[in-house]
């Protein structure tokens, strides 16, 4: 009976301490967090924004923007670009920098939380709701555009339907395998993408410090230049047409000390990627066959480019995340520009081209580029604007993808006396799938 | 093992029958043959021709005895429990004896100790393992850990490092797990340790990363003994954390009687390694190597390496590539050949002899009331290459109290300070010595005529590295990294005895670690340098570092606590003197806390402790150099657990034992929060039955059986998005938070679960004279945890899912002889050893793996592509399964980028399994002879059946020709050697694809040329030990005293290890290889 008895007072002193114990094991780990709310969700975000690779910026290696000798490059950037300088695929130095292709994936996997989660966010309006995924998915079709646009033939040179692009993520599932889907799925996608933020974007104007982030003007800014890209003319026109309209003024470089590419610049429609990276100011110079571009009179020579020393020149719009820059308004003037004059529109192509023009030629000079153009033929106009797209975008991460959707012409370098061509139409002008990434999933390579 | 027990319950008779007869009294002492310490309440009686008790005693505190003999009686018999029992021969006249009694066996005795209760021998079930710590095992060693390897069946150790103080990595019984931690849980009396893992192997290759775990501060002097816990049945109490067996400390307690003072003392001496096994170039080889290079298409790093440094300094480069060496004038030829005369000896100079030493002394006693123990510690060790240096101070204070007769209390504190000291290797893989000895050019000279350092350029490989100037010992003088860890640990204990049958007790544990690393370089320093070099700015006046002038200090200061708080209530009972009944209920709740702190200085002066502040120019610039990181961590747990045994006319036990863990884990879903552990077990113990009563032969044979579940779950993968708090600045001004999602979330993932049977059989025969032990064992795991690789259009690398199932099938058998015995001579064998089969059962294998299931495979196995020779070109040639030579192109279906146009399956099938990582047996063979006084122990250890994927000698797109590398390049096919064996350098011309492709992935070491099998024997120890004779120190006041001599690590016999200087650590070159040693001992008690 006494073991019983004690027995039982074991027991009951076991119980009690069992329901002592959820308090104690109650602990809100420091520095954790599952997101539930609004703010936790802008704060993963937050993440996936910071997050967003400058592998556009890094197409500057690759084209005709910049040059690389001994003399004046440092170590750290030979080692880093020189063999993506001069189209060394296949057998690139192992300290060779790579494109991304998971980080692009990662920005995706956050977007694509945030889409499955809207429902559930929790102490937020509707309208905060709306927003965080509109963003989401702006998020999700920026990444994707900007990888079909490095790993996969341009739009305009192949057959979007048949031709293999970049695999669609759309959910966050971490188990499927996913291929190539092709070129125009993916085209097809981000425009859907963009439709869909459309209707949920409800911020026209972020506060200062938060313009990297997608406001409802910049879903038209994206479509402008996703149809470029896609040779849609009247579609690329319309949409460039609209910004302009809503958002049109330039920053005068003969009056304005900003930068048009600075991130408090009248321009600015969405302040996201860090295209020119602080090192890249001391890895190259700037291409002389760029510099000479600049005619005379054109106020960019002196304000984008600063000459150190009679060899040296260092890029000036770059170099700090002042300097974040996707969307600005000049580029849609050259977009309109362009694709009126496709369109055979010469009238509105000369007219949104010397817009542009007014702002960044001297007053004295302006009147005689003006007349220049006024007498252009179609095919002088075409190249004038190809040419003035350089001169205004050189070093935004635009030159590559220009290049590609255009002409794909001949280029031509020289390191230490050894001359590199990438050929007209050259299929260097898409990159390899970085081998980590085929590693990972050998069907991206697969026949 | 189980030894006859001698029942003291002989002491109730005597002194009834004082002997009417004439009677004389004889006085003595009764000494431990091992310590020649006393024998306390050992019984000394004169025994009746039938075998009982006519008259006796027991020794007293100082182990003397007195007893009144009848004279006719001529021998005295002395027992003791645990002890051979001795006869006594009487001799006429001499009333005075000094007895000497042996331990009976080489394992402790009744009571086997699991850290939650003492199970009586006799009763237990499950598979355990004791080893009592003698000098014999703990030899030169100065870490518990490193005592373990070859005393245990089923326990294999691997030395990480020879490194000072480097930890030992233990397995019990294979792998069980894939998922985190392998390493056993480790108890020290009672409460579990923290930070007891040791970094995975890629962690260890970085010197820089100099650790320790907590089992580095014990003192083994200080130890007792240590029991193995193998089985379910016995580690299922432990609960989820003992998945991988435990290994249960119980150290030293003070005995009744006399105070005893002991001081030991080790010298040991290391003579550096040779390292002429590694085979590298000399300086003449590796000039005509460079200048072959120079003239064959091979074009990797073309500027790379002193030849071609003189030669571009000629301007020659190009005539020497067209014309050869006649083509050079004859300066240049000059300096050329002028290399071959420097004959660097990097070994020498890098490495030293080194001579170590180690003291303790202990004081213990006590009375019935109270005991004690306490003991100081040092030990002191130099690495073999200069400025390493490990040391421990270790402090002991242990008390127990007997309060009144139902009261127990015992408090006791181990606390050390240990300081590993080392130089900063930042994280380039050349500036460790060990390595850099490796590819260090034997034609470079370290200083120049007037003792500068001359700078080695050739070395340097990584990105942006050769703008910085490196020389090695420039580095060793002006750089420091040292970890000193203060460790505290407290255990309270309290006992209260209700009545005969009922006991609660309860345990407090606290465990402190602090620890700070600080790592030191100064301005005259590659690592400071370099540092400088990655942070540069262009600023308007041209582009210099953002960082001052002077060295740098990096300290980071952690501290770790854990407390521990056990509850336990007992009952035991017998029924009709047939039916034992133990019962245990408990209950436990543990917290934990980690913090640590980073602080970094710039423009730093060791000499007045000043340092510079730094002008960011930019928020970028400024998050690149971090000054101030912290983190937290807290954990609690709560567990309660039964145990109950049942034992039926004191042969037939069944037991079992139920653990139910909660904890706080984060994120963690309900329903997986809790998974209750169990276990069954039973014993038979034949030898008690009625009809062996005339079996004397054997003395104890027993089987037992056991069944159980343990199990465990991943705490780093939530099923829910969890993230954690980062800052970070987008746009200029404006700093924001962002929520970080470090790992992926897999709402899928399970607990795994490892079922576990044991069947045991424990037979000793003749007297103790073999004692022989076999379990086998076999564990099912299911649904085990493991890290996949993930396709990165997750975003994701990896994660983690319950991938497979596996199975661990063994037999482990350890068998002790006392092979001779006689007055004068002994000679004890154990050999123990542990046989283990591992099969992966099931795994599914993602779509996207290049490498095949294991299925029908260990876990550990290893497939490698067959190779088959080389072509006429001397590329390499695949073999494939119809016996077709192919090249790589062909095999792999290259594309023009180099990338394999095969499916992933396609890939798998290609892979042939080649070996096995895992040892199939391994085990420990020691013999101890033992003459009058003199003591000879030879421990060796083995490992067969193991394979190991070794490093390619050379790559063959990126072989650097600045580096020195081993005779393997110049056995390559080259034109003008058309019968080298080994694969050619290849250039990005002749065929593209296959350049390509081993340039972008990793297929050279996946061959099977470079899989090695990995078997050895090794002579672990060797120890002369010499008693004192009590003659010579009586006079000084020295109850004992003896000296030994040891060789540890002096031979080892093992397969092929040609261009490696160990079998054991093949696979890591940066490692320390483990140095040979001798060592020198002096123990004495006062």
């Amino acid at each position: 009976m006494k073991k019983t008895c004690l027995n039982i007072l074991g027991l009951i002193a076991v119980l009690l301490s069992l329901a002592a114990c959820n308090d104690f094991l109650d602990i809100q780990p420091v520095g954790k967090v599952m997101p539930h709310t609004a703010q936790e969700f802008r704060d993963l975000l937050t993440e996936a924004y910071s997050f967003v690779p400058t592998d556009r910026g890094k197409t500057v290696y690759r084209s005709d923007e910049l040059v690389l000798n001994q003399a004046t490059t440092t170590t750290e950037g030979l080692d880093s670009y020189l063999d993506i300088w001069r189209w060394q695929d296949g057998s690139e130095d192992e300290t060779t920098e790579s494109f991304n292709w998971r980080t692009f994936y990662y920005v995706s996997y956050i977007a694509n939380t945030v889409i499955e989660q809207k429902d559930a966010i929790t102490e937020a309006t509707q309208e905060e709701r709306n927003q965080l995924a509109g963003e989401a998915y702006m998020l999700r079709a920026y990444m994707h555009y900007i990888l079909v646009n490095l790993y996969a033939e341009p739009y305009t040179h192949c057959d979007p339907a048949t031709t293999k692009g970049i695999p669609l993520k759309l959910n966050s599932d971490v188990k499927a395998v996913l291929s190539r889907n092709t070129v125009a799925e993916v085209y097809a996608s981000i425009l859907s993408d963009i439709d869909t933020a459309e209707q949920l974007l409800n911020v026209e104007t972020w506060g200062e410090g938060e313009t990297y982030r997608f406001n409802k003007l910049s879903t038209d800014a994206f479509r402008a230049r996703v149809y470029l890209y896609m040779g849609n003319w009247e579609q690329a026109y319309e949409y460039a047409k609209k910004v302009v309209d809503t958002h049109g003024e330039l920053e005068d470089i003969n009056a304005s000390n900003t930068l048009p590419n600075h991130y408090q610049s009248v321009e600015a429609i969405l302040s996201l990627e860090e295209v020119f990276p602080v090192e890249y100011q001391t890895n190259g110079q700037v291409n002389p066959n760029l510099i000479s571009l600049y005619r005379s009179g054109d106020m960019r020579r002196s304000r984008f480019y600063r000459a150190e020393t009679a060899s040296i020149t260092r890029v000036e719009k770059g170099g700090g995340n002042e300097f974040r820059c996707t969307f600005r308004t000049a580029e849609f003037y050259l977009t309109a520009a362009e694709a009126a004059m496709e369109l055979n529109d010469m009238d509105n192509a000369r007219h949104y081209l010397t817009e542009l023009m007014k702002k960044r030629y001297a007053a004295v000079m302006y009147p005689r580029y003006e007349a220049e153009i006024l007498a252009m033929t179609r095919e002088e106009l075409r190249q004038e604007i190809y040419d003035e797209r350089f001169r205004e975008l050189a070093f935004e991460g635009h030159r590559w993808f220009d290049l590609r959707r255009t002409t794909r012409p001949e280029l031509t370098k020289t390191y230490n006396g050894e001359t590199y061509v990438l050929q007209k139409d050259d299929p260097r002008y898409t990159l390899r799938i970085p081998p980590e990434a085929i590693e990972a999933n050998p069907g991206l390579e697969e026949e | 093992m189980i030894r006859r027990i001698e029942s003291t319950l002989l002491l109730l008779c005597f002194g009834i029958l004082a002997a009417m007869a004439q009677t004389r009294t004889i006085t003595g002492l009764i000494l431990d043959k091992a310590d020649n310490l006393p024998i306390i309440g050992a019984t000394v009686s004169v025994m009746t021709p039938q075998g009982k008790v006519a008259t006796g005693t027991t020794t007293d505190l100082d182990g003397k005895f007195r007893l009144d003999v009848p004279v006719a009686d001529r021998q005295l018999t002395c027992r003791f429990m645990g002890y051979t029992t001795v006869t006594l021969n009487l001799k006429n006249g001499q009333t005075d004896y000094t007895v000497y009694m042996e331990s009976a066996s080489k394992e402790m005795g009744e009571l086997v100790v699991t850290g939650y209760q003492q199970i009586d021998r006799r009763k237990l079930t499950s598979a355990v393992t004791t080893v009592k710590m003698s000098d014999e095992i703990i030899g030169g060693i100065n870490s518990i850990d490193q005592a373990l390897a070859g005393q245990i069946a089923g326990l294999s150790s691997v030395t990480s490092s020879g490194a000072p103080g480097a930890p030992v990595k233990l397995r019990i019984r294979g792998i069980a797990s894939m998922n985190g931690t392998q390493e056993p849980l480790w108890v020290l009396d009672g409460i579990p340790l923290e930070g007891t893992e040791i970094p995975s192997m890629e962690d260890l290759q970085d010197i820089d990363n100099i650790y320790q775990t907590s089992i580095a501060g014990i003192n083994p002097q200080d130890i007792e003994s240590i029991t193995v816990l193998k089985d379910a049945a016995a580690t299922a109490i432990y609960g989820a954390r003992a998945a991988n067996g435990v290994i249960v400390i119980t150290t030293k307690n003070g005995k009744v009687g006399k105070p005893q003072i002991n001081f030991s003392m080790k010298l040991t001496y290391n003579p550096k390694t040779d390292i002429d096994r590694l085979n590298l170039l000399n300086s003449d080889e590796k000039v005509d190597l460079e200048l072959g290079l120079l003239q064959s298409d091979y074009t990797y790093r073309e500027n790379k390496g002193d030849v071609a440094r003189i030669l571009a300094g000629y301007g020659l480069t190009d005539a020497y590539k067209t014309g050869g060496w006649n083509a050079l004038t004859p300066e240049a030829q000059a300096d050329i050949n002028a290399l071959r005369d420097i004959n660097t000896d990097w070994n020498d100079i890098l490495f030293r002899d080194v001579f170590n030493q180690e003291y303790n002394v202990s004081l213990s006693g006590g009375s019935e009331k109270a005991t004690y123990y306490s003991a100081l510690g040092y030990y002191v060790e130099q690495g073999n290459v200069e400025g390493v240096k490990n040391d421990r101070f270790n402090l002991t204070l242990k008390t127990n109290y007997r309060i009144n007769s139902k009261l127990k209390v015992g408090a006791s504190v181990f606390a050390n300070r240990r300081k590993q000291r080392s130089y900063l290797t930042y994280g380039d893989g050349f500036t460790n010595p060990v390595y850099y000895s490796r590819i260090a050019n034997s034609y470079l000279r370290p200083f120049d005529e007037n003792g500068n350092y001359i700078y080695d350029v050739n070395v340097q490989h990584s990105k942006g590295d050769d703008v910085a100037d490196f020389n090695i010992f420039e580095e060793r003088a002006n750089t420091s990294n040292i970890n000193t860890t203060t460790s505290v640990m407290s255990i309270f204990d309290a006992e209260l005895k209700l009545d005969e049958h009922f006991k609660i007790t309860s345990q407090f544990g606290l465990q402190w670690d602090e620890g700070t690393i600080e790592k030191y370089a100064g301005e005259n320093s590659y690592a400071m340098r370099r540092e400088k070099e990655q942070h540069v700015y262009a600023y308007s006046d041209g582009t210099r570092t953002i960082l001052p002038d002077g060295g740098s200090n990096k300290i980071t200061d952690s501290h770790q606590t854990q407390w521990t708080w056990k509850a336990m209530a007992e009952y035991q009972n017998r029924f009709k003197d047939i039916h034992d009944l133990e019962l245990m209920v408990g209950t436990e709740i543990r917290h934990n806390e980690y913090k640590s702190l980073y602080s970094a200085v710039y423009g730093y002066n060791a000499m007045t402790l000043t340092s510079v502040p730094i002008v960011f120019p930019t928020e970028r610039m400024a998050e690149s150099v971090p000054l101030h990181t912290e983190t937290f961590t807290e954990n609690a747990f709560a567990s309660w657990f039964a145990t109950g045994s049942y034992t039926l006319l004191h042969r037939y036990t069944i037991g079992g034992s139920i653990r139910l863990d909660g904890s706080d884990i984060f994120g963690v879903a309900k329903k997986y929060r809790y998974l209750p552990l169990y276990s069954v077990s039973g014993l038979w113990r034949i030898s008690d039955e009625p009809f062996m009563k005339n079996v004397t032969a054997i003395d104890n044979w027993g089987i037992r059986a056991s069944y159980g579940l343990q199990g465990n779950i991943d705490k780093n993968t939530s099923p829910y998005l969890l993230g954690r708090y980062v800052q970070t600045t987008i746009l200029p001004d404006h700093p924001e938070d962002a929520i970080r999602p470090d790992n992926a979330p897999n709402p899928d993932l399970r607990w795994e679960k490892t079922q576990n049977v044991n069947i045991g059989m424990d037979i000793s025969l003749w007297d103790n004279a073999v004692s022989l032990n076999v379990d086998y064992y076999y564990r099912k795991g299911t649904d085990l945890i493991g890290m996949r690789m993930l396709p990165l259009e997750t975003g994701y690398t990896s994660t983690n899912v319950n991938w497979a199932s596996m199975e661990n099938k063994g037999v482990e058998v350890a068998l002790t002889t006392r092979n001779i015995h006689t007055k004068d001579f002994t000679w004890f064998t154990n050999l123990n050893f542990g046989f283990n089969d591992n099969t992966v059962l099931r795994e599914t294998v993602a779509e996207n793996s290049l490498t095949p299931s294991r299925e029908g495979y260990p876990v550990g196995a290893i497939f490698a592509y067959r190779t088959a020779g080389l072509d006429e070109n001397g590329y390499l040639l695949y073999l494939t399964p119809d016996g077709q030579k192919l090249p790589a192109k062909e095999y792999f279906q290259l594309n023009s980028a180099g990338a394999s146009s095969l499916s992933a399956e396609e890939r798998r099938n290609q892979l042939v399994y080649v070996g096995n990582t895992e040892p199939k047996v391994s085990g420990g063979f020691t013999n101890t002879f033992k003459y009058q006084r003199i003591t000879l122990n030879i421990n060796c250890i083995f490992n067969f059946g193991m394979h190991v994927q070794t490093q390619p000698s050379y790559s063959l797109t990126n072989y650097d020709r600045g580096l020195n590398t081993n005779h393997d390049i110049l056995n390559r096919w080259t034109p003008d050697n058309p019968n080298g064996t080994f694969p050619r350098l290849l250039n990005s011309t002749d065929r593209p694809e296959e350049y390509a492709f081993y340039d972008n992935y990793n297929v050279l070491s996946m061959l099977d040329i470079y899989v090695k099998k990995q078997n050895y024997f090794r002579f672990q120890s060797i120890r002369l030990a010499y008693d004192l004779p009590e003659k010579w120190l009586k006079p000084i006041g020295i109850r004992n005293a003896s000296v030994s001599l040891e060789g540890r690590d002096l031979w080892v016999i093992a397969s092929d290890y040609h261009n490696f200087l160990d079998p054991e650590t093949m696979g890591n070159p940066y490692a320390t290889p483990i140095p040979k040693s001798f060592i020198f001992g002096l123990n004495v008690n006062f």
